[in-house]
């Protein structure tokens, strides 16, 4: 017989009472010589308050039993385990769900990064397209266009690429050096990387670096992490839909990234451009990167990509001692093609 | 049945007397720690396991006149509430992509983007005060003091119509009608509560809160009228050396006043706010005190400030700790409860938790 306290949870009344084990059963009596039987298996444990702990009974709103703490000697056998951290938890213990945990996270992170890319190839082409269409039609009035600009623009990209015909390669009037692939097989190349680039060289190497992510459908990759982790994570934090913004902050893989140079250094190797050109533009990216810092502004190529300066190793180990180089475009269509946003007609 | 029945507090009751927080940071640093690293581990899943083992540490060590209050919310049903909000939230984010999409189109197309946009804003804007009302009645319905629950039947519907026109009309008179709007919405959610079979019942109104209130716009005036006036009258001097740099320094003096004299002013206003909030609301015989005046708000946030930086950030573990043992040491009882009479709460306790309020990121007071 053990003295503890009882509110039956019809009222805030205190009751002082009397507990005894009988077999699988706790028998509460009150002062006024009633008394009631719980099951164990009614019973769950609470808190520990005082010299006392709590016990709740299933499907009694408010009904809790203080036991004294020393009674677990005569009534310990009765009375339900400690909870903790949650009853999975309890049952298996800390360690072992630690343990289990980040088992169980590896596992679903290492499917999250590879998921996009394995769902990529079945994705079709026309989804992608819709997808690529409301940021395109929010950059119109912002494309470049010159009868022979265009044409040298063309040429490129078909040494660079077979299937030149199915891509959109355009020029975007927006001061930054950078280019990107979008959802819909385009490639906007922006203003500023045409007027940095020293020669056709260096923007073939970009150039084909983007071919290859739409050929290695990258992109298509890109756009399912955004729209599964990244609508999750855009749905938890509270944010709003896509738009150019975000889809040039979301980047690939570095697995991706590398891939993309490799196939470009084939491209440019089947094309016969040198790829010192593109090695040279990375040099220009990483010495303006070393000059300005992390926060150099306009310079988001860089902060998208791996470090500009192990690329520029890459493309420049590529080139062949042997090899007879053509430059891709003459100088006179490189400069229509540098000079795409300024003679267009429709932008003056 | 005995003489503790009835519990006289009086009208001179000590502070800190009706309510006191017996909890020490060296129980409550196994708990902190084990919930962060369960946290890491399960991607953060654990959050809602977590924020239950916290509570559940708080409320324990919280005495209440005669015995301590206790945390009955689960990790689980926090985690369910948040998976419905969640589920529930996948057509409006559709409907925000269908909008943008509009855009791109015709003019029509482009007028019904604009309504879907600001049909789906709406809603959200109401639905925000909806998550307000509820998350105070699912915390009030999973806190027990001698076996009695709290709760509310009010599903919150109207008060977010409420909410929405209130905040509104803060908005329309560029926030002087702020100390008006926040208390009447204190109001009218603690009108809508009940503990046991008794309900709240708070008058709160804006007085003693105006004042404070329009400090914050006398600082922001003030600061620009002595800086132009500063301005104008150095060009009328027109010194030709210095005059520049007198002005950056000007600038800089301003900005200082901005942003120290601002925020202190708002603390002062929320200092009041609550210490008037709390005194007009009451429960059967008792009243709320909330004793904290500007100068304990701004120790407890200076204190945070220096505990995270000593600790190296370790210390943000215990900002939920120190601000909840604050408001537990700040508040008081007056008046006369009557736990004889006092019964258990007959109103349903809802299922769905925080979810809405986790999801809009708001909390219940």
């Amino acid at each position: 017989m053990e003295r503890g306290w009882l509110y039956d949870g019809t009222s805030a009344v205190r009751h002082e009472v009397e507990v005894a084990g009988a077999g699988e059963s706790l028998i509460v009596r009150y002062a006024d010589g009633d008394s009631s039987e719980v099951p164990r298996a009614k019973l769950f444990h609470v808190d520990g308050r005082g010299d006392f702990e709590v016990f709740g009974h299933v499907g009694v709103d408010g009904w809790r039993l203080g036991v004294p703490k020393a009674a677990s000697a005569t009534l310990g056998p009765i009375l339900p385990p400690r909870r903790r951290y949650g009853r999975w938890i309890d049952r298996i213990g800390l360690w072992k769900a630690v343990a289990g945990a980040v088992a169980v996270s590896a596992a679903l992170i290492f499917v999250a990064t590879r998921f996009p890319a394995w769902v990529a190839p079945f994705v079709p082409k026309s989804w992608e397209a819709g997808f690529g269409a409301p940021i395109m039609a929010g950059l119109e009035g912002r494309f470049c266009n010159t009868a022979q600009g265009r044409a040298a623009l063309s040429k490129l990209t078909a040494a660079l690429t077979p299937r030149a015909g199915e891509l959109d390669v355009r020029v975007v009037d927006i001061g930054i050096v950078n280019a990107a692939a979008l959802p819909g097989d385009h490639i906007l190349i922006f203003e500023e990387l045409l007027t940095r680039a020293d020669g056709p060289e260096e923007l073939a190497g970009v150039l084909a670096h983007e071919i290859a992510h739409i050929e290695n459908r990258h992109v298509t990759a890109a756009m399912v992490r955004q729209l599964t982790f990244g609508l999750f994570v855009s749905l938890v934090g509270g944010g709003t839909g896509a738009n150019l913004e975000t889809f040039l902050q979301s980047r690939y893989s570095r697995g991706a990234e590398s891939e993309a140079d490799e196939d470009a250094i084939r491209a440019l190797q089947r094309a016969r451009i040198s790829p010192l050109g593109a090695a040279a533009f990375f040099a220009k990216v990483g010495r303006e990167e070393a000059r300005m810092g992390a926060l150099g502004r306009g310079l988001s190529y860089i902060s998208t990509h791996p470090a500009p300066l192990e690329r520029e190793r890459r493309f420049r180990a590529s080139a062949e001692a042997g090899t007879a180089y053509k430059p891709p475009l003459d100088p006179e269509e490189w400069r229509a093609l540098q000079r795409i946003c300024r003679d267009d007609p429709a932008r003056r | 049945m005995d003489a503790k029945t009835t519990q006289p507090l009086g009208e001179e009751s000590a502070r800190g007397e009706a309510f006191a927080f017996t909890g020490t940071w060296q129980e409550f640093l196994p708990i902190a720690l084990t919930n962060l690293l369960l946290t890491i581990v399960t991607l953060g899943i654990y959050r809602f396991w977590a924020k239950a083992r916290e509570r559940q540490y708080l409320w324990s060590r919280t005495r209440m006149i005669d015995d301590h209050l206790e945390w009955t919310g689960t990790g689980k049903e926090m985690f369910l509430g948040f998976l419905m909000v969640f589920l529930a939230l996948i057509p409006v984010i559709c409907l925000i992509f269908l909008a943008s999409y509009l855009f791109t189109g015709n003019t029509l197309a482009k007028i019904l983007g604009g309504l879907l946009m600001l049909a789906v804003y709406g809603g959200l804007f109401y639905m925000t005060g909806v998550a307000s009302l509820r998350a105070l009645r699912y915390r009030l319905s999973r806190s027990y003091w001698h076996g009695i629950r709290g709760g509310s039947d009010d599903g919150g519907w109207r008060y977010g119509l409420e909410y929405m026109w209130r905040t509104l009309a803060m908005f329309f008179s560029l926030f002087l009608a702020t100390p008006w709007a926040q208390t009447r919405l204190w109001n009218a959610r603690f009108n809508k509560m009940s503990f046991g079979q008794h309900r709240f019942h708070a008058e709160a109104d804006a007085q003693g809160l105006m004042k404070r209130w329009l400090i914050i716009y006398a600082i922001i005036i003030g600061a620009f009228v002595v800086f132009f006036a500063a301005a104008a009258s150095m060009n009328g001097v027109r010194a030709p050396s210095g005059g520049g740099a007198a002005l950056a320094l000007l600038a800089i003096g301003m900005f200082i006043v901005l942003y120290i004299g601002v925020p202190l002013a708002l603390l002062a206003y929320y200092a009041a706010y609550y210490r008037r909030v709390a005194e007009t609301t009451g429960i059967a015989g008792l009243r709320f005190r909330f004793h904290a005046r500007t100068m304990d708000w701004l120790l407890l946030l200076l204190g945070h400030f220096g505990l995270i930086i000593i600790t190296l950030g370790v210390g943000a573990l215990f900002i939920g700790y120190r601000n909840y043992s604050f408001a537990v040491r700040h508040l008081d009882l007056e008046g006369d409860v009557d736990i004889a009479r006092l019964t258990q709460s007959s109103t349903r306790a809802p299922t769905d938790a925080e979810g809405l309020a986790d999801a809009f990121d708001i909390g219940a007071i």
